[in-house]
């Protein structure tokens, strides 16, 4: 039950944007194998998500020039440009410094992982991927991406539940 | 019934003693796993009954590597994209990516594919299901399969020298072979998802 009138996001803006309206959204998924591309646009697709695919870092450096999407998925062992390079490069630019960027992989080691994330990557996923799992993860990063202009204030708890404890 | 000495197998992630750099390493590549190799005193073995092997070499670089799989069958509820094509898809990845590791060029990889034998009628054509899914990949991915002997109903022996790109297969009792189970992978470990 919500005891606190909180503001209408609805009314606060003329869009209809919000999370409960699940927009659909816009991924862009980066692997030179075929195979993981139609597997990946097979999941995707039929979650409901928008889905375009490159085949190589550098393939999608060029296609994000000119295109927007909601959240990147992409490999890290790819010719031309790898997905380290992908992601560096992205978030210098001015249009991509703060899209959603998941690495999914293969790989396994921490430092690979840590590289990622120095490099700005929002998330690491190790494949094989879990399609449920993907679908959370790609509403969860998509949905702080989008919506924080029609998110009312948070109420701010002055005690944390035992609940919440961190771990 | 083996010929191998204990002694002389090695785990795959044991490096080649440097005392002993001539003598042969044999590395046993069982079922979920993906190994690649530079090495000219590597020998990979494998047992296959209805598993499948994909041996992949750059003649090029000289690397070899092979991997070993078993698709389970989808659960009856489970869509097209189930995860046990995503398996069979993760560990041809990992050998691809364990050798352009090594430097070999995706592009100049030759495949050679084994096993996927029916060999238990009440299992069906899981063999075959197998051998499909591998000449499928091969074939999407652009890499040449130059040699294939699969399916049939008997269990095969696989050595494979991955700095040669030698593929020695011969025919074996179906009771050599492991037990055709597909691995039950820890489903926690599934495509764990981390947001940094």
């Amino acid at each position: 039950m919500q005891l606190h009138p909180m503001p209408d996001p609805a009314s606060a803006s003329q869009s209809s944007d919000t999370p409960s309206a699940a927009p659909t959204v816009r991924v862009l998924t980066v692997d030179d194998s075929a195979s993981m591309r139609a597997l990946l646009r097979s999941a995707l697709a039929s979650r409901g998500f928008n889905v375009e695919q490159c085949e190589d870092g550098q393939e999608a450096l060029e296609w994000l020039a000119r295109n927007e999407v909601d959240v990147i998925i992409t490999d890290i062992n790819m010719p031309r440009l790898d997905g380290f390079g992908l992601i560096e490069k992205l978030r210098t630019s001015a249009m991509h410094a703060d899209r959603p960027i998941l690495v999914l992989t293969t790989e396994s080691s921490d430092e690979k992982k840590q590289r990622a994330r120095q490099a700005g990557a929002t998330g690491w996923i190790v494949k094989p991927f879990d399609a449920d799992k993907l679908t959370t993860a790609l509403r969860r990063v998509t949905h702080y991406h989008r919506t924080p202009v029609f998110q009312p204030p948070r109420p701010i708890l002055t005690e944390r539940p035992p609940s919440c404890a961190m771990n | 019934m083996s010929s191998y000495s204990p002694i002389q197998l090695a785990i795959a992630d044991q490096s080649s003693p440097n005392d002993q750099p001539q003598r042969l390493i044999r590395i046993t590549v069982v079922q979920g796993q993906a190994r690649a190799s530079a090495d000219p005193s590597v020998e990979m073995n494998t047992i296959l009954g209805s598993c499948v092997a994909t041996c992949l070499f750059d003649p090029v670089a000289r690397i070899g590597g092979m991997n070993h799989f078993l698709l389970a069958e989808p659960p009856k509820s489970a869509a097209a994209d189930s995860f046990d094509s995503n398996y069979g898809l993760y560990l041809m990845e990992l050998l691809v990516n364990e050798m352009l590791q090594l430097g070999a060029v995706k592009s100049r990889l030759k495949g050679r594919l084994y096993g996927g034998a029916n060999i238990n009628p009440d299992l069906g054509a899981i063999g075959s299901a197998n051998a499909a899914f591998a000449r499928d990949f091969l074939s999407r991915e652009g890499i040449e399969k130059v040699f294939e002997d699969l399916e049939g109903a008997r269990a095969r022996r696989i050595q494979f020298r991955p700095a040669s790109g030698l593929v020695r297969c011969r025919e074996v009792a179906p009771v050599a072979a492991p037990t055709d189970k597909p691995l039950v992978r820890p489903q926690s470990a599934l495509g764990n998802v981390e947001l940094f």
